[in-house]
């Protein structure tokens, strides 16, 4: 199977909805990059590579300099990639939270869940393209479930499918913690792990998780961020909300006030510090997003960053 | 106090109770068109954020609170409270006459009548009193009037006057002009005439289309000296005629025996007569309780029907009305703001 091949606009037909959004949108995407990086992108992801030397192809922004074949490219007068047949396929186990913070809104306005999904979507389709299967592991504070990690097309839209249509705010409390302790559990063979959460802030329990994670796994970890609840003054800003832990009501003129703004940036800067700081220290790569449109640029960033920190 | 529309507050508290169950209604579909958002509690953890939740609550209980008393002060007011009052028409249409006898023995009793309604014509509010003197002739001091204050100013000078004040032995003048003195019929008739005539007849007052009760206070110790031109008798039975009630008092009761000719006897007789009652006087002091009695024979003698009145009184829920509206405004402001 080869690993590379050009994006295609997504057929239409029996191919259902959500890896169709996902397709079109990093079509998109793809027309504003240089085709292919998100793939040369993904293909450094893995450390791993066999010795099986399968044929050359032209370099491509994103590929490992490593890579090159020198002599190749001098003969050709173009940089030219080595590519190697892969050894096994890899497993990219998708991990992300269904829970009822999930279908509260991003920082865009829509439903985290659909920033999920589309991050989700993007990781799962790179991974299918790349000949990897994929698998998903989801749940809430009550209870985790996994997906069995398969290939195709079908599998990928069945398992965005399910954590579309899991996430309700009638669905119990978030808990990404479960999720990743399920994996802990449950997993015993290496795999790449996309973390697609929430605004998480890691305690010294969560940081202890991970780290036993990331000696196992490649952790790649996507924050979806929250609306904000208090800042510049806007319409939607000032618009009454409330809260999907306790449907307790958060009226917006409340916190259109200075003092109140300034100590909610001022706390909303310090736990993304402390996320930040936690991930890095981990060694996993880290990336948030706000809407369903920054996730191309942000899955970009997040892999690059992946590559760049091995 | 009365609530004329009292139905006015059910019908409040079923409109108010079925307004708060359609806001309830209305408030759970709202639910459904906020924004969720998660993590609420970073933002209501903020002691910032609590200080405001802490005064916008309290300005929201400001303007409940506002809010509830003005909406219960403008029901009550809607459903009138008034005050009912039975207004008794012989303390407001009433005539009284003060006839008093101005021989040198009378002084002092004349000065208790005058003073005793001096200070009853403060409170008088319709009645009309008029003041005629009488010695050998009688002199109307004034008419039947409801100018209060000439009639107080009169009334002090004809205690000044029976005081024997220096400078006041004028107002007396004129009683002498006729035969003899202390002429006690003729100066009651002279009381009796002036009373408005009675076109009509009957106990009904002509003229006037109110009925008004009549009435002479009769001051005398019945002395005669002379020939009046009316009797005692002749004069009372003038008074029954023209619907007036008598009521003498007589500071010199110096009768001997029960012989009917005693001239207390005859004052008793005569103002029983007329439907008024006689009152011995011991001293000028008894005056006041004496008038007091009259004054409530009045009240039970007189028969028309006590007339019920009904004033409004929203002065007061309008007043706490206007205040917690204001009140209301201001909170509103606050929260507004």
């Amino acid at each position: 199977m080869p690993s590379w091949r050009p994006y295609r606009l997504p057929e239409p037909g029996p191919v259902s909805s959500l890896l169709t959004r996902v397709k079109s949108k990093m079509s998109i995407f793809a027309h504003r990059k240089a085709r292919g990086m998100l793939d040369g992108e993904y293909g450094s992801v893995f450390k791993g590579r066999s010795l099986d030397f399968d044929d050359l192809r032209a370099y491509l922004p994103g590929d490992e300099v490593r890579d090159i074949d020198w002599k190749a490219s001098a003969r050709h007068g173009s940089p030219l990639i080595k590519r190697y047949v892969a050894v096994r396929r890899q497993t990219v186990l998708l991990v992300t939270d269904t829970g009822r913070n999930m279908a509260a809104s991003s920082l865009g306005g829509e439903p985290k869940t659909d920033v999920a999904v589309m991050a989700l979507g993007v990781v799962g389709y790179l991974a299918h393209r790349h000949g990897d299967v994929v698998g998903l592991v989801c749940g809430d504070e009550t209870s985790s479930r996994s997906l069995p990690a398969k290939a195709g097309e079908a599998h990928l839209e069945r398992l965005l499918r399910e954590v579309n249509d899991s996430t309700a705010l009638t669905s119990p409390r978030s808990s990404i913690g479960e999720q990743l302790s399920y994996v802990a559990r449950n997993f015993g063979q290496r795999m790449l792990l996309f973390v697609v959460a929430d605004e998480l802030v890691p305690d010294a329990g969560m940081e202890r998780l991970l780290r036993r994670l990331r000696a196992q796994h490649e952790v790649l970890w996507l924050t979806v961020r929250d609306a904000q609840l208090a800042g510049a003054q806007t319409a939607a800003l000032t618009a009454d909300r409330f809260d999907v832990a306790d449907a307790g009501l958060l009226p917006g003129r409340l916190s259109a006030s200075d003092a109140v703004i300034r100590a909610y940036t001022a706390a909303q800067e310090q736990r993304d510090a402390a996320r930040e700081s936690v991930l890095r220290r981990l060694g996993i790569a880290h990336v948030q997003a706000g809407s369903s449109h920054d996730v191309m640029p942000a899955v970009f960033t997040l892999l690059e960053r992946h590559r760049r920190g091995k | 106090m009365e609530l004329i529309f009292w139905w006015m507050i059910p019908a409040a508290l079923l409109l108010g109770a079925g307004t708060y169950w359609l806001a309830r209604i209305r408030e759970r579909g709202r639910q459904t068109t906020l924004r969720p958002v998660a993590h609420g509690n970073r933002l209501t953890e903020l002691p910032e954020y609590q200080a405001a939740v802490r005064r916008h609550r309290r300005w929201l209980t400001v303007a409940a609170v506002a809010g509830g008393v003005l909406m219960a002060a403008a029901v009550v007011a809607a459903a009138r409270p008034a005050e009912r009052n039975t207004v008794s028409p012989e303390q407001r249409n009433r005539d009284i006459i003060l006839c008093l006898d101005a021989s040198g023995s009378m002084n002092s009793a004349d000065a208790a009548v005058v003073e005793v309604f001096a200070r009853l014509a403060q409170g008088f509010d319709g009645e009309r009193i008029g003041l005629t003197v009488f010695d050998s002739s009688a002199v109307q001091v004034f008419p039947l009037t409801d100018d209060y204050d000439f009639v107080q100013e009169q009334l002090q000078a004809a205690k000044k006057a029976f005081d024997g004040a220096p400078g006041s032995a004028g107002f007396l003048d004129g009683t002498w002009n006729g035969a003899g003195s202390s002429l006690i019929g003729d100066g009651l008739a002279s009381c009796v005439q002036g009373f408005p005539a009675t076109d009509g007849g009957g106990p009904a007052g002509g003229g006037g289309s109110q009925e008004r009760s009549r009435s002479v206070v009769l001051a005398t110790d019945n002395f005669v000296s002379g020939e009046p031109i009316f009797t005692l008798p002749e004069a009372a039975a003038l008074a029954k005629k023209k619907v007036v009630r008598v009521y003498a008092l007589n500071p010199g009761d110096f009768d001997y025996g029960t012989d009917p000719d005693q001239p207390g006897a005859e004052l008793r007789a005569a103002a029983e007569g007329t439907g008024g009652a006689y009152y011995p006087l011991d001293s000028p002091d008894a005056v006041a309780e004496i008038i007091r009695k009259v004054q409530s024979t009045e009240a039970t003698a007189f028969t028309a029907a006590p007339q019920a009145v009904v004033s409004d009184r929203a002065e007061i829920p309008l007043g706490i009305a206007l205040v917690s509206g204001l009140v209301l405004a201001g909170a509103t402001w606050r929260l507004r703001s």
